[in-house]
């Protein structure tokens, strides 16, 4: 037997990105809609790569580009990246590296942007996950909550909570992917205290920010996160304990 | 100075000797055409002469063997290439970095192995090797995975050991029923990137 709905994965923006379209819909209409999601994200990822020397991000930053001659989207994540450089206290930088890289706020607005655009196109259930940044709404296909695993701190192949819902932003940042990559803006030194944070919340973008800037402050991101409005966190220090918001919608 | 003189009429010998064998009729010929013969058996190969030395390494593997015999006697001496390309222990040194590019017997259309480089992460290395049939990826193996489940099995109990039963929530383990997973791993990104070394080399 066959689930109703459409599931596809596309190598976006250097990491895998899935869809899965849990609305039982004409199957000629469900291509339509992830080729609309897909379409957004290639198209994303061509105007703000920093890897790509003809993006628009790396244009503007060159200087070859104004700000007024700007995308209104160009624009627009300028902005949240402004807002979120202040309402992290500077630990969200989009430009900690030198240049401008706005790629740790882009990948979760773009994902959350398709999500909203397949919701206002009438497909309200449905899961998108970004190189491991989940936009859900609805319901999956079995006809419950979405169920979102956040990956276990220390076994890629295991997950060590279940957070459910039907219109949840989930992000996760954390230092086993790349080692001590995050680093914190104002000493310059690799974070440490914090082994991963999962940010839950209405917005996958500022989700992700929230999770990236959390690590960077290490063991008082756990404080910082608690107070955010709007936000739940789990949080897994280094040393093995898991903390989290005490409304955070858990699963079994 | 009677053996001084000795020393310097042998140079002056072996020297000429040396000039006499490049001399010989053919050796110029074959040595204009070393640098090119790569070419046909590993097309799109960027870097031909270094990956011949390659190609010799890994002959035990099953797709390898196939193209020396097809390739007319002038290349018998197959050991020369490599030295005779006057990299001079240059494309030793290159080696890990250049493409391995081998071939399979001519029944098929150019199929091609290259292997991406070893690229580590937190769990141990990963390497990519795939296999190109024309412009197509015929097959992918994992040449080396990191045994992460030994290495984490080890982590998980020492975190358990130290916080079992103690205040705070202790990180549990748990293979729940999911629909998708948040947070990205670490293997799954050294693959890709072993893979599409690999893939770019292939171009």
């Amino acid at each position: 037997m066959t689930r109703p709905g459409l599931r596809r994965v596309e190598q976006i923006m250097g990491t895998p990105i899935s869809l899965d379209l849990a609305d039982d819909l004409p199957a000629e209409r469900s291509h339509e809609l992830a080729e609309d999601v897909f379409g957004w994200l290639r198209e994303v990822d061509a105007r703000f790569s920093t890897y790509r020397e003809d993006s628009e991000v790396r244009r503007f930053d060159r200087g070859e580009l104004l700000l007024s001659e700007a995308s209104a989207d160009l624009r627009l994540v300028l902005e949240r990246c402004a807002d979120l450089w202040g309402s992290t206290d500077g630990f969200f930088d989009a430009y900690a590296t030198g240049g401008l890289d706005p790629s740790g706020y882009v990948k979760g607005w773009a994902a959350q942007v398709a999500s909203d655009r397949l919701l206002a196109a009438g497909a309200g259930n449905h899961c998108l996950n970004a190189g491991g940044d989940v936009r859900v709404r609805g319901l999956s296909s079995s006809g419950r909550p979405w169920r979102v695993g956040v990956r276990h701190p220390w076994d890629p192949h295991a997950t060590c909570l279940v957070v459910t819902g039907t219109d949840l932003a989930v992000a996760t940042s954390g230092v086993y992917e790349r080692g001590h990559h995050v680093r914190d803006p104002r000493r310059g030194a690799p974070a440490r205290g914090l082994r991963s944070v999962t940010v839950v919340g209405p917005d996958l973008g500022v989700a992700d920010a929230y999770a990236t800037a959390a690590v960077a402050m290490g063991v008082a991101g756990i404080g910082w996160l608690d107070r955010l409005p709007g936000y739940r966190h789990a949080v897994i220090t280094e040393d093995g304990r898991c903390l989290h918001s005490a409304h955070l919608p858990l699963g079994e | 100075m009677r053996r001084a003189l000795l020393a310097i009429t042998g140079l002056a010998a072996s020297t000429s000797v040396l000039v006499v064998l490049k001399g010989s009729p053919g050796a110029t010929q074959v040595a204009q055409d070393l640098p090119r013969t790569p070419t046909p058996v590993a097309p799109g190969s960027a870097d031909p002469a270094p990956a011949e030395g390659e190609v010799a390494a890994e002959a035990s593997a099953a797709a390898t063997t196939g193209p020396r015999p097809s390739r007319s006697p002038s290349r018998a001496p197959s050991a020369r290439p490599s030295s005779g390309s006057g990299s001079d222990g240059g494309g030793q040194t290159r080696k890990p970095s250049a493409p391995r590019t081998t071939t399979k017997p001519p029944a098929q259309p150019t199929t091609r192995t290259v292997t991406g480089p070893v690229v580590e992460n937190e769990y141990g290395n990963v390497q990519v090797q795939i296999v190109v049939s024309g412009s197509r990826i015929v097959d992918v193996r994992a040449l080396e995975l990191p045994q992460e489940t030994a290495q984490s099995d080890q982590r998980s109990e020492q975190v358990n050991g130290r916080y079992s039963g103690s205040g705070g929530q202790v990180v549990e383990r748990q293979s729940a029923d999911v629909d998708t997973v948040s947070g990205a791993t670490a293997t799954s990104t050294s693959y890709k990137q072993s893979l599409q070394a690999a893939i770019d080399r292939a171009n």
